[in-house]
């Protein structure tokens, strides 16, 4: 961005302050919007802000963007904001915000259909954690069609920035712990069956993505 | 009564108890119930969250496989339940495209709601030696499973009726409370413990403000962190059951104090004092 110099400023006087970059509406016409309408199958204009979802939602107090601004945004085109957000990933699916909207807005299918298209962005995440928890527990779910808890905690915990974030919050004893109390009762199976479904899910997987057998 | 039944992966670990309550509670109440094969993960948060087409192929190779069986289906986790009705629905929509011949016809019972049916709860009664007088409860469903409703198909979303049903057909006292529905956290205390303990930490309290003396539920995951986030209530501990352990209490199978060895917090000095061990 080009900032103008203020030849005030070099005369001893205070520097003006450059008008902040406003977004108008319409700035980038309303393309996100109707692909983010197609694709969740969702009418997000006829979102009129009266904040439902937002008041419903457990953790809205968690999220920067609030649901009912994660419409707005939409409807603005403002991507980027939204694909950095820490709310797409602190959203927990619970659809207190579908469920209680009265326009039927799929609040929360919209905040789901978001997070899909983060993760196939190169936009990185803000809560990398919930990121990287669904990542490991989908690699797990690939090699076996089922997921272990040892094998997905032990495959997530083994991640360096988790590690990190774990020890510096001082976690890390207290779920060591739990872990052991939960082998301890018996909770936790080293092993459990593989699906021998997996090759053909996988074959499944690669025909959806265009590879053709 | 011929259904096939899908587990789900949390029933081969964290809830390898509750697995074995429900399928001895068939057994005692007759049904025949078969596993689907190779069943897979239904995918849970983590496919639908990262993938749309992972989400509905997951679930679909598992519909297509009790299709084959010609049997409906009971799902005893919410979040697979969940699932599997919204795969069903994208199929039968026409929304997604799968490369197995799967039609979505056969119907996906939760399995609360299977029970809560009045001919099984009268099969119930029928079989309850020991009711639970006394008992005070409330029940806690959760999300998963009756939200959102145009996925579950629950009318009473909001107050959920079928695990008080259930709960009262075994003779335990169902008080009603507000926190039926709300959500426990699920798998958000893995990478945010205090949003996790905030959230299931209301939901302990509430209950106790309530007067309950235990909590029923039929979600896993549910039940993990209501029974495992409680160390920090010393003196407010309440216990966890899954409604079918409540059913066997009552049907006088589970006599032996070690059942409940895996529960964190421990029902049986709640249960010695009302005599149902």
């Amino acid at each position: 961005m080009e900032h103008h110099h203020h030849p005030e400023a070099s005369a001893g006087q205070p520097a003006r302050q450059p008008a902040k970059e406003r977004k108008r509406i319409g700035d980038r016409g309303d393309f996100f919007l109707n692909r983010i309408q197609g694709e969740a199958g969702v009418n997000i204009s006829a979102c009129y802000q009266c904040e439902r979802c937002t008041n419903a939602c457990p953790v809205s107090h968690y999220m920067d963007i609030k649901p009912h601004q994660v419409m707005r945004y939409i409807q603005l085109g403002w991507r980027e904001e939204l694909l950095k957000s820490a709310t797409i990933w602190v959203c927990l699916s619970c659809e207190m915000c579908t469920t209680y909207c009265p326009n039927e807005v799929d609040v929360a299918e919209t905040i789901n259909h978001l997070r899909n298209i983060a993760a196939q962005s190169s936009v990185a995440p803000e809560y990398e954690s919930l990121a990287v928890f669904h990542q490991t527990f989908l690699d797990v779910l690939r090699t076996s069609g089922r997921v272990n808890e040892i094998r997905l905690m032990s495959a997530y915990y083994s991640k360096l920035n988790i590690l990190k974030e774990k020890m510096k919050d001082g976690s890390l004893k207290d779920e060591i712990l739990v872990g052991m109390s939960l082998l301890r009762k018996g909770r936790l199976k080293l092993l459990t069956p593989r699906s021998r479904a997996i090759k053909e899910l996988q074959k499944a997987h690669h025909r959806i993505s265009g590879e053709m057998d | 009564m011929k259904l096939s039944f899908y587990p789900g992966c949390s029933l081969e670990g964290m809830a390898n108890d509750y697995a074995r309550s429900i399928s001895a509670v068939f057994t005692e109440l007759e049904i025949d119930l078969v596993e689907i094969a190779d069943w897979t993960c239904c995918g849970a948060t983590a496919a639908h969250s990262l993938s749309q087409s992972m989400s509905v192929l997951l679930p679909a190779r598992n519909l297509a496989a009790a299709e084959k069986m010609g049997r409906d289906i009971v799902s005893p986790c919410a979040m697979c339940f969940n699932r599997l009705r919204f795969s069903q629905q994208m199929i039968q929509k026409k929304l997604f495209d799968i490369p197995w011949s799967v039609t979505g016809d056969i119907q996906v019972h939760d399995m609360t709601r299977f029970f809560a049916e009045p001919r099984m709860i009268a099969s119930i009664k029928e079989r309850v030696v020991k009711p639970l007088v006394g008992l005070k409860v409330v029940c806690y469903y959760g999300c998963q499973m009756v939200r959102p409703p145009k996925i579950t198909g629950y009318t009473d979303y909001e107050n959920p009726q079928t695990l008080d049903r259930i709960a009262t057909a075994v003779g335990a006292e169902v008080i009603d409370w507000s926190y039926k529905s709300t959500c426990c956290g699920a798998s958000i205390g893995i990478a945010r413990r205090q949003i996790g303990e905030s959230l299931a930490g209301r939901i302990l309290e509430k209950a106790g403000q309530a007067g309950a003396q235990a909590i029923v539920v039929s979600c896993p995951l549910c039940q993990s962190n209501l029974d495992i986030l409680q160390k920090d209530r010393p003196e407010k501990r309440i216990p966890v059951f899954y409604f079918t352990e409540l059913l066997r209490l009552g049907f006088n199978k589970i006599t032996d104090p070690q059942w409940f060895k895996m529960h964190f917090t421990d029902p049986v000095p709640l249960l010695r004092a009302k005599h149902f061990l």
